[in-house]
Parts: structure tokens; C-alpha cells; sequence
């Protein structure tokens, strides 16, 4: 593939001893004896090419990571049928075969044992000549890949279907086709000293802050870890606010949402063999925006975000607020319900806060052994929750009614948004807490504190809480409401650092 | 630094956890109090609660309304023994109504009163009622027909007030202003029983006249209605007035009052004040039964028009000759609007406001209009 062509033509000066040796017995014993001692998957195929001058070559590759059909027909046929003349000998063999012999759209020389091994273990398919210390590499990587299909995490009923797999080439052409501009940069790096994994930073050129791209690769290139198996790694070991449960990288399986996040001038990182881009920076207002609202009329979309910021207090706070007026405060419950809930609660055994905490608990459980289950036994799983603990646990007197609507509805909503949907759980513990030792008050206090906690944090330079915090009108229109796209004429303040310029209108005006 | 920000935290901690959870209570343990009632002060009181007791849990949660009645030698410390049997503790903020019985309201309500208006736990909007002709425990132990307790039952009279009328009700805040505001007198609305199906009903009507503290007299449903109009207060009251139709006789007709404006104005004259009151009224035909009145003749609605005026006019006089001359009290406020309007000429009277009330001249001036006539202009004709 296009990313690796320049790293290898730097390695075509071979250095000491690690350099190939023009006898192919001599390479083949170092391959088999050295570099790839003990390794069963690792094939050499040899053969000779046609007479008079028939020599020795041979075909290295690792099992089952090469197309086994391609390199029979357009390596090893014209190799085997091809009548090398006299003169050409050396390293010219290998320009020879790689310009004129073999079929393929990508060929390469490689001069090194230690460059042998590492592109092998990649998938390509090497070819070594008697009498030339140049190896030719042929780009033949071929194993089994899932198909490009919707993702689970992020489904959407109006919108592109596409999502990411593991295959870094794949999902960087599917941004690619979605921003078709020479401004649409890509780099490269590896991380991971065993894995050794290829990671890449994308952003437009011309609307990201430099800045900020050398910031990421920065980040990413002081990684010194052995593996990565996922974009996680990545996200947890370059991420601002370490000890703070909030993101500051987003994360999205979407290749329609990484396009609108770079175009808006944020840097995307694609790792291969995950699924999931990261985009930085990210803000507190990401997680209450869906690729969907940009896609549904616009007074549709800011009334389904106004019910994710509504949910998003619910989920969080409802089980503090009711400890908080049945422990302390039942005169700001209206009567017939304060009446009601207390008729509810009689003769059940425990406190509110232990109700409270304990289904709470019991809700995590349900969730989480529904998300690790296979799909048919994970119904089983709802079933019981439902039934059993729901139904069951009020009859019998052990949790009062009132209690399950709590939990209920808290738990909902928490799903609308899911992007903040772990974080929700330990702010609802924290809340209740509070709420179940000083009451409404203790929860005033815990949103100060988690106010002074977000204001506090920073995504690579911006402020998480930017946007939200301002009143002007081009910097607002996409937090709380939707506003229409004539209207969002601006990319984000805090993040475009050079043209801000989204759209213009009809008229050639220029909004601010 | 960090081992003395990790001592800070523990410190913060400790205080928030070793404070305890005071005012912690569980909701369950209250019994909520719905009504409070005082029906006697002298020797001792006897102070009467209406309860919600709640039970069952589980999927039958039960409410039902109990009432419990005690001597004490205070409204508090009456109120508190009644719950310690109980053991459960009182719950005051979700109290809707409070009630004075006859006899107290004859005695002078302050003692009563007083614990309620200092109260923190009792809300100022509680309402307030005088009982008559019965006591706030037979009150409370009435059956009212849909509520579960009497005090929810008379809550809903009292939020209904604008389309029931017949009544002013009063929360203890606007008692307190009353009691200590100059020149109006309070008044309260009287609750009493009547035999519904071998049921005792508590019915909201009328009003219990106060001066200072000490009830002086009754006033019916009627001229409550009449004291409304007189406040500016807007009530859609129901008046039946037999009104003469033509050359035919008279007919009883109903009308309903859908609104009225009020005008007071002092005239101070040669020393003497005297008081102009022009009222506007707006009437909707109600019913007007087999009365042959047409809504299309112009004369005929402004002969019905002038009878309305004629009518209210006699009512007002009767009312004020009542209030001002028999139970001597200035139930509207007139000497608190000469206070604002004319403050020289109330410092003059206010030391025998009551005496000056005696012979206030009043002057009215009362301006009737029949606005709507329902769906119907004329009379049903009825043909063989």
C-alpha cells in the first residue's frame, strides 16, 4: 500500500553485517537459522528461473497473511518463464525482475536481514536471487478482514451506514472519500515496540492549527509501551486530565463523524486494528451532539438535544434529588405525593439511601451482565431484572415502588446519552452520597464541585467547557439548539485556528 | 504538597460524615398533619389534629384520615402529646386548614392563633375558618363526600372559591396583616355541618366578623357575596332576583356575576368625611325559566338593568347599616383607604373610627349591565 514506499527506499543502503549477502544459500541459512528460527509459519519457496541461465531463487512469506493465487500467477510464473540475459548480474538482477518480470503494482528492494524480517512479519512476500544482495518486495498482503458494516455503538436511523473495521487502510480511505481535498493530510507513525503498530494522524491542512498536529504527534510518539492493541491505549496514555472521569479525547466508529470533526479543524487518529478513531480536542459538548442532528431538520434535531441535556440531569441526579426530599425536605414534595410515597414505604425495611444505593447497584449489574453475555442469554438477563427484582422485590415488601421508578428512569435516560452513560453512574453515586448526608444542600454542593471540576479542564489547549460558557451568538448555535446550517456560517472559535469560513451565503455576505 | 492536600481532603471528609445527618428523617415515620383544630382555651385547651395514617407498603398502599383530640396547656404542647402516642413524629408543613370553634372565636382568637403564626413548621398559607354552630373536632369528624380527609375536602372548596362563592377565604398571614393593619376589621370564613344522606358535610359559608380579636357576629353566604363585591374581589357568584318582565309580573331570574369594579373615594366636606362608592357590575343570564324576556329589545334589558341596580343598591345599604351600625366593625377597609388616600383627615378620626363608623355617610352609585344572554336570545316558544 501508498504509506510505507518511503521508509523502505531510505533502507536500500545496507550496514554491516546485517546487510544480504549476494549468496542466496547464505541468506536463506541467516533467515531460517536467525531471524525466523523456530518459526513454523514462515514459508520459503524455492525455484529456478528458465534455462540457460536458470537461477536460483526463492519466495519468502509468512503463511496465510499473502494471496496465495496472485503470487503463483504474476511472481512465480513470468520468474519461472523469464530467460534472464548474461549481462545483467548483481543488483541488477533485482531492478531486472522488479521492471520487467514481475506483475505487480507495487515492488520494492530491500537490502537488510533486520528489514527482511520486519516486512515479512507484515505481510508481504519477499524474493531473494542468487547473486544479488537486493531483495524484492512484493506488496501480496491478503487475510481476512470483516466487512464494512453499520456499527453497533453508534447505529443511526438517517445517515451513512458505514463504519470502521481493524483495517487501517480501509478506514483512512473511507475519510478520504469523504473529504476529497489536497488539504486532507495524513502521517504516519508506529507505536508499540513488540506490536509495532501504524498509527495515523489525519487533519486539513488548511484549517487545523500546526500546532496542534505537532502537539498529537508528539503526544503519540513519546508512547513507550510494547503493544497496542486499541485505540484505548492510545486515548488513555495522551489524554489531558488523567484522574478526571471525562473524556477529553473523543471516540467514534463512524467515518462520517471523524470527516465533520476534522473538518471543523479537529486532528483525528486512526490506530490499525481498532475500530474506534479518536478526535481531539474534544469538549463536555461533543458527548450531547449525534451525527444525526446535522442530518434531520434542524428544529427536530435541537429538540432531540434538548432531551439529551434534560436526560443527562435526570440520569445523574434524580436518586439524589428524591434521598435528598424524602430524607430532609418532605415539604417540597406536593402532598398527595409526599402522602403517596410514604404509604409506599411503610413497612419496608431499609432507608432510602440503602434502597437508593442497592437497586442503583443491582441496575450496573443487570447492565453489565447484559453487555458481556451473548445476545439470546442477555434477554434472559432483562427478563429476570424486570420480573424479578422489579416486580417481585415491591410485592414482597423489600424495595418501595417509588424506588423502581427511580431506578427506572434513571437508568433510561442514562442510555440517551452514551457517551457520558459510565461517567453518569459514579456522578449519580457521588450525588447520592452527598444528598443522603446533608441533602438538598449536599447536592448543590457536589454540582459546584463538579462544576469547578469541568471549568478546570482543558482538551489539548482548548477549554472543556468552551462554548457553553459564552454568549456569543456564532459560538452558541451549536451547543444548546441545533441552529440551521445557513446559520452556522462559522467553524468553532476554539477550534478552526485558520479559516474559520464554513459557508457563505447566497449572497456573498459574510456573517460573524 | 500532596501528602498535606490528601490531610485537607480528610479533614473535609470528616467534617462533611462526623456532622451526622441532622434533619435526616425517614419519610415513613411522619404522620402528616392535614388539619389542626382549637375548640377550647379556657381553663385549658383542647386541641384537635386530623392525621393521614398511611400502611400497607408493598403494592396496596393505604391513606386514610384519623383524628385525635387533646387537652393541653398550649396549642404546641397539646399538638405534641397527640403525636407521641402515636409514635410517629407530627409533620406541620403539609397542613391545609386550621379551625377556630365558635366559642374560642367569641373568647378571642390570639391565644389560639399565635403558636400557628410563629410557627416555622406551620406554613403561613395555611387556611383559616371559624366553626359554626358546631366544634372543630365534630368538623373533623364529619364525612365529606369524595375526599378522604375533611381537610382536603375543604382545600378544594376554598381553591373552587372563585365559582362557589359564598365565602372570602383567608390564610393566617393575611390574618396577621388584618390584626394589626388600622382601620379594617378581620374576617374569617365559617365552616359548618349539614345532613347530607344521615351524613354530617362540612359546607364553606359565610363569614365570622371580627373585632380586634373577639368575634362580633355571623354573616350569611349572601352577604358574603356582597362583602366580595365591596372588596373587589371577582367571584362568579349566582344571584336569583324576581325581576318584573314587561307589564306580566314578576319572574324569578338568574343571573351570574362575570365581573365587577369598584370604585371607592373618601369626600372630605366641611370637617365631615363622607364616602362615594361607584360599583360596576356585568351579569350573564343564567336561566330565566318561563319568563317571556327578549334579549333583543333594547328597553326590556335596560327595564331588567335599572330593576339589577335597584336591587343591589337596597342589598349594599342593608348590608353596610348592618356591619357599621349593628356590629360596629369596618369589615371593607374604609378607614385604611382614608388613611392612604387622606392622611390629615384620619389622624382626626382615628381615635373613634368606630364611633364616626355609626354614621358614615355612604353614598352608591351601582351600574348594572346584562352582557351575555347564554345561547338563547329569546324565550323558548312553546307551541301545542
Amino acid at each position: 500500500m501508498f504509506f510505507w514506499k518511503q521508509k523502505s527506499r531510505d533502507t536500500t543502503q545496507p550496514k554491516g553485517s546485517d546487510s544480504l549477502s549476494p549468496s542466496l544459500a547464505a541468506n536463506l541459512q541467516k533467515l531460517q537459522g536467525e531471524i525466523f528460527a523456530n518459526d513454523e509459519t514462515i514459508v520459503y519457496r524455492r525455484f529456478k528461473t528458465k534455462k540457460p541461465r536458470a537461477l536460483d531463487c526463492a519466495l519468502v512469506y509468512a503463511d496465510n497473511m499473502v494471496k496465495h493465487e496472485y503470487l503463483s500467477l504474476s511472481v512465480l510464473r513470468p520468474m519461472m518463464q523469464a530467460e534472464v540475459p548474461g549481462s545483467v548480474r548483481g543488483r541488477q538482477l533485482a531492478h531486472y525482475f522488479a521492471e520487467q518480470v514481475i506483475y505487480s503494482d507495487d515492488s520494492q528492494f530491500v537490502a537488510s536481514y533486520s528489514d527482511i524480517g520486519d516486512r515479512i512479519m507484515e505481510g508481504v512476500a519477499v524474493i531473494l536471487v542468487d547473486g544479488c544482495s537486493l531483495g524484492i518486495v512484493v506488496d501480496a498482503k491478503g487475510w481476512a478482514k470483516r466487512a464494512v458494516t453499520e456499527p453497533p455503538t453508534e447505529s443511526v436511523v438517517r445517515g451513512p451506514r458505514q463504519g470502521f473495521s481493524e483495517d487501517l487502510g480501509v478506514n483512512i480511505s473511507m475519510v478520504r472519500l469523504k473529504i476529497a481535498s489536497p488539504h486532507f493530510k495524513t502521517r504516519f507513525l508506529s507505536v508499540g515496540t513488540q506490536s509495532k503498530t501504524r498509527v495515523a494522524i489525519m487533519y486539513l491542512e488548511n484549517v487545523t492549527s500546526m500546532a496542534l498536529v505537532e502537539e498529537v504527534q508528539r503526544r503519540i510518539e513519546q508512547i513507550k509501551i510494547d503493544a497496542v492493541l486499541d485505540s484505548g491505549y492510545i486515548q488513555e496514555l495522551i489524554q489531558d486530565a488523567p484522574f478526571s472521569p471525562f473524556p477529553t479525547i473523543g471516540q467514534t466508529e463512524r467515518p462520517d463523524v471523524v470527516a465533520a470533526k476534522i473538518l471543523e479543524g479537529r486532528v483525528a487518529v486512526l490506530v490499525d486494528g481498532s475500530p474506534f478513531a479518536l478526535t481531539m480536542p474534544y469538549l463536555l459538548v461533543e458527548a450531547f451532539q449525534a451525527n444525526e442532528d446535522y442530518y434531520n431538520h434542524w428544529i427536530i434535531a435541537s429538540f432531540h438535544r434538548l432531551v439529551r441535556y434534560i436526560s443527562f440531569f435526570i440520569t445523574t441526579s434524580t436518586p439524589a434529588l428524591y434521598i435528598a426530599l424524602i430524607s430532609y425536605h418532605p415539604q417540597l414534595i406536593p402532598t398527595n405525593l409526599v402522602v403517596s410515597i410514604a404509604a409506599a414505604r411503610k413497612n419496608t425495611p431499609f432507608p432510602g439511601i440503602v434502597e437508593v444505593v442497592g437497586m442503583g447497584l443491582v441496575f450496573e449489574i443487570l447492565r453489565e451482565g447484559g453487555v458481556r453475555l451473548p445476545r439470546p442469554i442477555g434477554q434472559a438477563i432483562s427478563i429476570v431484572g424486570a420480573i424479578v427484582l422489579g416486580d417481585a422485590a415491591v410485592s414482597a415488601s423489600l424495595i418501595s415502588a417509588p424506588m423502581i421508578i427511580v431506578v427506572g428512569i434513571t437508568g433510561v435516560a442514562g442510555f440517551v446519552v452514551p457517551t457520558l452513560n459510565d461517567i453518569s453512574v459514579l456522578m449519580r453515586l457521588f450525588f447520592v452520597l452527598l444528598a443522603a448526608v446533608l441533602g438538598l444542600y449536599g447536592f448543590v454542593l457536589g454540582a459546584i464541585a463538579i462544576g469547578l471540576l469541568l471549568s478546570s479542564m482543558e482538551s489539548f489547549g482548548v477549554p472543556y467547557l468552551s462554548t457553553m460558557t459564552t454568549l456569543v451568538p456564532q459560538d452558541v448555535k451549536d451547543t444548546l439548539l441545533r441552529v440551521p446550517w445557513w446559520q452556522m456560517v462559522l467553524r468553532p472559535r476554539f477550534i478552526a485556528a485558520k479559516d474559520r469560513q464554513r459557508l457563505t451565503r447566497s449572497d456573498g455576505s459574510k456573517a460573524t | 504538597m500532596r501528602r498535606r492536600g490528601l490531610r485537607i481532603l480528610i479533614v473535609l471528609l470528616l467534617c462533611l460524615l462526623l456532622s451526622g445527618c441532622w434533619d435526616y428523617i425517614e419519610i415513613e415515620a411522619l404522620e402528616f398533619v392535614f388539619g389542626l383544630g382549637v375548640d377550647q382555651v379556657e381553663p385549658e385547651y383542647v386541641v384537635v389534629l386530623e392525621m393521614v395514617k398511611t400502611s400497607g407498603g408493598g403494592q396496596q398502599p393505604q391513606v386514610e384520615a384519623k383524628v385525635l383530640a387533646t387537652r393541653g396547656q398550649s396549642v404546641s404542647s397539646a399538638a405534641s402529646a397527640l403525636s407521641n402516642p402515636a409514635g410517629l413524629r407530627a409533620f406541620w408543613p403539609h397542613a391545609y386548614v386550621f379551625l377556630i370553634s365558635e366559642q374560642v372565636a367569641k373568647d378571642g382568637i390570639l391565644p389560639a392563633v399565635e403558636h400557628i403564626i410563629r410557627s416555622r413548621h406551620v406554613r403561613s398559607t395555611i387556611w383559616v375558618f371559624v366553626t359554626k354552630e358546631c366544634t372543630a373536632e365534630e368538623v373533623f369528624k364529619s364525612k365529606p363526600p369524595v375526599a378522604n380527609s375533611v381537610s382536603e375536602h375543604l382545600n378544594a372548596i376554598v381553591l373552587m372559591q372563585e365559582s362557589i362563592a359564598g365565602f372570602i377565604p383567608l390564610q393566617i398571614w393575611e390574618l396577621n396583616k388584618a390584626f394589626t393593619a388600622e382601620g379594617i376589621a378581620p374576617v374569617l370564613p365559617t365552616v359548618k355541618l349539614v345532613h347530607e344522606q344521615g351524613d354530617l358535610m362540612p359546607i364553606v359559608e359565610g363569614t365570622a366578623v371580627f373585632k380586634g380579636d373577639r368575634m362580633v357576629g355571623w354573616l350569611d353566604g349572601q352577604e358574603s357575596d356582597l362583602l366580595c363585591l365591596l372588596k373587589g374581589i371577582n367571584q362568579r357568584a349566582y344571584y336569583v332576583i324576581h325581576t318584573k318582565v314587561g307589564e306580566e309580573g314578576f319572574y324569578p331570574i338568574t343571573y351570574e356575576l362575570v365581573g365587577n369594579q369598584i370604585k371607592i373615594e373618601p369626600v372630605a366636606k366641611g370637617g365631615k368625611i363622607s364616602i362615594s362608592i361607584s360599583l360596576t357590575m356585568q351579569f350573564g343570564i343564567e336561566e330565566v325559566g318561563a319568563a317571556p324576556i327578549s334579549f333583543r329589545d333594547e328597553q326590556m334589558v335596560h327595564s331588567v338593568e335599572d330593576q339589577l341596580a335597584t336591587a343591589f343598591t337596597r342589598r349594599l345599604r342593608d348590608f353596610l347599616q348592618k356591619t357599621h351600625r349593628e356590629y360596629n366593625v369596618d369589615v371593607i377597609g374604609l378607614g385604611q383607604l382614608i388613611k392612604r388616600k387622606q392622611p390629615q383627615v384620619w389622624r382626626s378620626l382615628r381615635e373613634n373610627w368606630q364611633d364616626h363608623l355609626k354614621d358614615l355617610q355612604v353614598d352608591l352609585d351601582v351600574q348594572c349591565r346584562v352582557v351575555v344572554s347564554g345561547v338563547a336570545a329569546e324565550p323558548i316558544a312553546v307551541r301545542d
